[in-house]
């Protein structure tokens, strides 16, 4: 199956810019997105609707990993996601140009966090996105049992109407 | 030296993007025919073209492609096969996808367009529309025209608009307002049609098709992702409309983006909808704009 994720340039733009700022403590930041989905053709379009950085108070230090967040970071984002149902997307950015990699790190985790994400929402796909400063890649899971897949394209639509981050 | 040579300022990706964005033109009797055989000279590959109707000779003032044959046959010829001959005499090998029906029965393949171009006389189908690519966060470009009675004689108006996500809708901007879709349903089923011209239709197609060439393939820095257009076919101009700077000053709260997506939508269900609901939703489309348009009656 195909997964495509849409969103806006201007949400685009505005993600890079908040996740470069710096954190006290915290090496990098995070954020998460809220999305409608919908069939495709050949899959599933997942259609952004707003971002969210993780407050500040909801980081944890922690200096085995770039970062962590705690329980209250989560909890406010399953609160925006229950109703109207969205799919959460946790995003994240490594900086640099071209098609971004997931460390092993972001997998390991995203394999925990996830899945749980199903409890509250059940009935969207959940995942995990990468930025870099023009790419991007995508982690789905369309079910808590199943096998992540990559997103297969980015659609970024605003100004000029852009696709990036393909994955074969 | 390839056919597209004299475009090349559009950039070096030009001719990937023209292979792989997939424009929909939804109404192809006036504007939406010139539209389509502007995209094909451009060198665009992938086309939705829907309009359920076959021409009459009355359309043979303004339809680009048609010629006396196509309304003296016994069945006239379907407007989406004359779109699909002015695309094929241009562009090699094309896929030319023909929707001879209301626009509402082909929501799947209208997902899967970069694009979509309405060229709908209709408020009411405007407005759905508009709706409907908001929803799944499609720019819109709409187009229309109408011939007024003034004292002095008769007033050619127009408008092209782009909408997108996160910008004023046809309702912000004005063009479809509730006094307008009361008045059409009154006036609908009425006989005699709107007066339809080519060369209005002429400009303010060229214009819908400028603004979908700055989306795709921009060519300058200063790009948008929101227009309204308004056309003076006594004066001969085109104007940006003052409407547009008044509506974006506030979010439209029209189609809010909490409303994206597929609100029936269930990831449980994804294969089993992709292979047994697929052609019941396409009845149901059909059923809702059949009850619609009796409504409207």
């Amino acid at each position: 199956m195909k997964a495509r994720i849409k969103l806006p340039i201007k949400m685009l733009a505005e993600m890079r810019a908040d996740l470069h700022r710096p954190h006290p403590f915290a090496y990098e930041r995070v954020g998460f997105i809220t999305a409608g989905a919908c069939a495709y053709s050949d899959g599933a379009l997942l259609l952004a609707r707003t971002y969210h950085p993780v407050d500040d108070e909801d980081y944890i230090p922690d200096k085995t990993v770039g970062v962590k967040i705690g329980s209250g970071a989560f909890r406010k984002t399953l609160q925006r996601s229950y109703r109207p149902p969205a799919a959460i997307l946790h995003v994240h950015s490594h900086g640099g140009r071209g098609l971004p990699n997931f460390s092993g790190v972001d997998v390991r985790s995203a394999r925990e966090f996830v899945p749980s994400l199903f409890g509250a929402v059940p009935r969207m796909p959940h995942g995990i996105i990468v930025l870099s400063g023009d790419s991007a890649s995508g982690l789905l899971w369309f079910g808590p049992d199943k096998a992540e897949e990559y997103a297969f394209e980015f659609i970024g639509v605003g100004a000029s109407y852009i696709k990036f981050g393909e994955r074969p | 030296m390839t056919w597209l040579d004299r475009q090349s300022f559009l950039g070096e990706e030009s001719n990937t993007v023209l292979e792989t964005r997939k424009i929909a033109i939804i109404g192809l009797c006036g504007g939406g025919s010139h539209i389509v055989q502007q995209l094909a000279h451009i060198g665009f590959r992938n086309f939705v073209v829907i309009d359920p109707q076959r021409v009459d000779e009355t359309n043979l003032n303004r339809l680009v492609g048609m010629t006396r044959e196509d309304a003296k046959r016994k069945k006239p010829t379907p407007k989406v096969d004359i779109a699909e001959r002015v695309i094929r005499s241009v562009r090699h090998e094309p896929f030319v996808h023909k929707v001879m029906d209301l626009w509402q029965t082909a929501g799947d393949i209208l997902k899967s367009c970069d694009v979509i171009v309405g060229c709908l006389d209709s408020v009411r189908a405007k407005d759905e529309l508009d709706a409907f690519c908001h929803r799944f966060m499609i720019p819109y470009i709409d187009i229309g025209m109408d011939v007024h009675k003034t004292a002095d004689g008769y007033l050619i108006a127009g408008q092209v608009v782009l909408s997108s996500p996160d910008t004023p809708c046809l309702r912000c901007l004005g063009i479809v307002t509730e006094d307008a879709l009361k008045k059409e349903g009154q006036k609908y089923g009425q006989a005699g049609g709107q007066p339809q011209v080519v060369w209005p239709n002429g400009v303010l197609a060229s214009s819908a098709v400028g603004l979908v060439m700055q989306l795709l393939l921009p060519w300058h820095s200063t790009t948008t992702d929101s227009a309204y257009l308004e056309y003076d076919g006594n004066k001969h101009v085109m104007v940006p409309s003052n409407r547009l700077a008044i509506a974006a000053r506030h979010p439209c709260k029209h189609y809010p983006p909490n409303e994206r997506g597929d609100p029936s939508f269930d990831v449980r269900q994804l294969k089993i909808s992709r292979k047994t609901t697929g052609p019941q939703s396409n009845m149901l489309a059909k059923i809702i704009a059949f009850v619609s348009c009796r409504l409207c009656h």
